[in-house]
């Protein structure tokens, strides 16, 4: 067991030399800053702001900070404020258009009842 | 689920070895929440058949953030994965519920002509039963006509005037019989009429439902497949399906897509994301007008923007390859301006099954 974890030891030092040298020359986060942005004003086309304000919210405010953070350079922060903004901006889309096609089956549904019904008087 | 259950003390202890620290980490809430609710989604018969696509993201999603829950990176790190992969349950959950509300609206056609049928079978019931007292009031009519009548023969002498009274309603009589006969006749047959269009419309659901289940099969998908590219003017050519991306989609000059374009875009990336299989490469192309270097610029612009739509619309990247041609490649003469227009193009190669495109 000793011998053990003197090597996990190791290995965790080792890791967290490589994940600090990562860090070093991390990248800035561009194309994943693109992509959210068009996420954000996909969903927002969708009707994101009317069907799912919450998700549309923090969105937003995860896009502002993670625009804060790469004028900061602090890309790793960015690149996770924006990859979680995405994820929430493709949620709002979706709960904007699953909402309209909800409604549209609604309207539908009520139109067969009121049929129905109207059926049913001429008949009685 | 089991699975997870089973590693998990296998991984608490593998994290307690390499952080090196006698107490063990404490529990990953974000990331049991996302367990929980992948287990629910996976649970639910309307996502796993409706959105199988978004669902197999969700799980690679969180496979990630268990792996890394597992190698024992740190909390920060395994809230953003199990984040992701919540939000990604959560749109393959919403993708679900509207295409089934899709499916209704598509079905409510067919709801609409079975209550109408419903309505008509009520109409027969209803001829029947009154055929049935029209019966019922001749029959009455007529006993009371032989009643009249023996009444008649006993005092035949004083009431002739009566028997002939009665003859006459006797007559009369069978007449609404005769008329009841026909109209439980016409009863009869409007009701076989009704129960044969049922059965004709049991017939239609059966094999509606029927059909429905040959698409699912691996031979109908192909059908849909085809169906679904039909829908984006998808050409079928040697190197894969190819979607033409016109100029008119794109902000003059820029790499801006229009509204028109993200549409069509949307269409192809649920496409791709249903066909795991298949990889997409993106070509981007202008006229001769300018310099080399600005249409080599523009194209490689459009190009990239198409690629960047897909990527936000959650497309894998390892799946996409996207290159701008410059004025290389024209489809049309460059000499008039419908010509030019039709060369500023971005064409998108959908592979077959299996990932490779022939490069140009």
């Amino acid at each position: 067991m000793k011998t053990n974890r003197s090597c996990a030891t190791l290995l965790a030092l080792g890791c967290s030399l490589a994940l600090a040298a990562g860090c070093a020359s991390t990248p800035a986060p561009t194309e994943q800053m693109a992509v959210s942005k068009l996420a954000i004003a996909t969903a927002v086309a969708a009707g994101g702001p009317e069907h799912a304000a919450v998700e549309m919210k923090s969105a937003q405010d995860k896009m502002d900070r993670a625009n804060r953070a790469m004028a900061k350079e602090d890309y790793d922060v960015a690149r996770t404020l924006a990859e979680e903004a995405q994820a929430d901006a493709r949620l709002a889309e979706k709960k904007a258009q699953s909402d309209k096609a909800q409604k549209a089956a609604a309207v539908m549904r009520d139109d067969n009842r009121v049929l129905r019904e109207e059926l049913n008087r001429k008949t009685q | 689920m089991n699975n997870h259950y089973a590693i998990k003390p296998l991984a608490l202890f593998v994290a307690a070895v390499l952080s090196g620290c006698s107490s063990m980490p404490e529990r990953n809430s974000m990331l049991e929440q996302a367990r929980a609710d992948y287990g629910a989604a996976q649970a639910n018969a309307q996502v796993v058949t409706l959105a199988a696509g978004e669902l197999r993201q969700a799980s690679d999603s969180l496979d990630r953030a268990n792996a890394a829950s597992n190698k024992g990176e740190n909390t920060a790190t395994v809230d953003h994965l199990a984040y992701i992969a919540r939000q990604q349950v959560g749109i393959a959950e919403e993708t679900a519920r509207q295409k089934n509300a899709e499916l209704m609206v598509a079905n409510a056609g067919a709801e609409r002509d079975r209550v109408r049928l419903d309505a008509r079978t009520r109409e027969a019931d209803a001829a029947q039963r009154s055929a049935d007292r029209a019966k019922r009031d001749a029959e009455a009519s007529q006993r009371s006509a032989q009643a009249s009548q023996l009444q008649s023969e006993a005092s035949r002498r004083q009431a002739e005037s009566a028997q002939r009274d009665a003859r006459a309603s006797q007559l009369q009589s069978e007449a609404s019989q005769r008329s009841s006969e026909a109209a439980q006749m016409q009863s009869e047959a409007s009701q076989r009429m009704a129960m044969a269009e049922r059965q004709a419309a049991t017939d239609a659901q059966v094999s509606a439902a029927a059909s429905r289940q040959r698409t699912l099969d691996a031979e109908g998908r192909a059908r849909l497949l085809e169906a679904q590219l039909a829908d984006l003017a998808a050409k079928k050519t040697d190197r894969g399906m190819v979607i033409t991306l016109g100029d008119v989609l794109f902000d003059t000059n820029q790499s801006q897509l229009r509204s028109g374009g993200m549409r069509n875009v949307g269409k192809l990336a649920d496409f791709v994301k249903q066909n795991p299989g298949r990889i997409v490469m993106i070509e981007g192309f202008t006229d001769s007008v300018g310099t080399d270097g600005r249409n080599q610029r523009l194209s490689d612009e459009r190009a990239g923007a198409v690629r960047t739509a897909l990527l936000s619309m959650g497309v894998g990247s390892e799946r996409m390859t996207s290159r701008g041609y410059g004025e290389s490649f024209p489809v049309a003469g460059n000499d008039t301006p419908a010509g030019r227009q039709q060369n500023r193009r971005v064409e998108i190669i959908v592979s077959e099954d299996g990932g490779v495109i022939k490069p140009r």
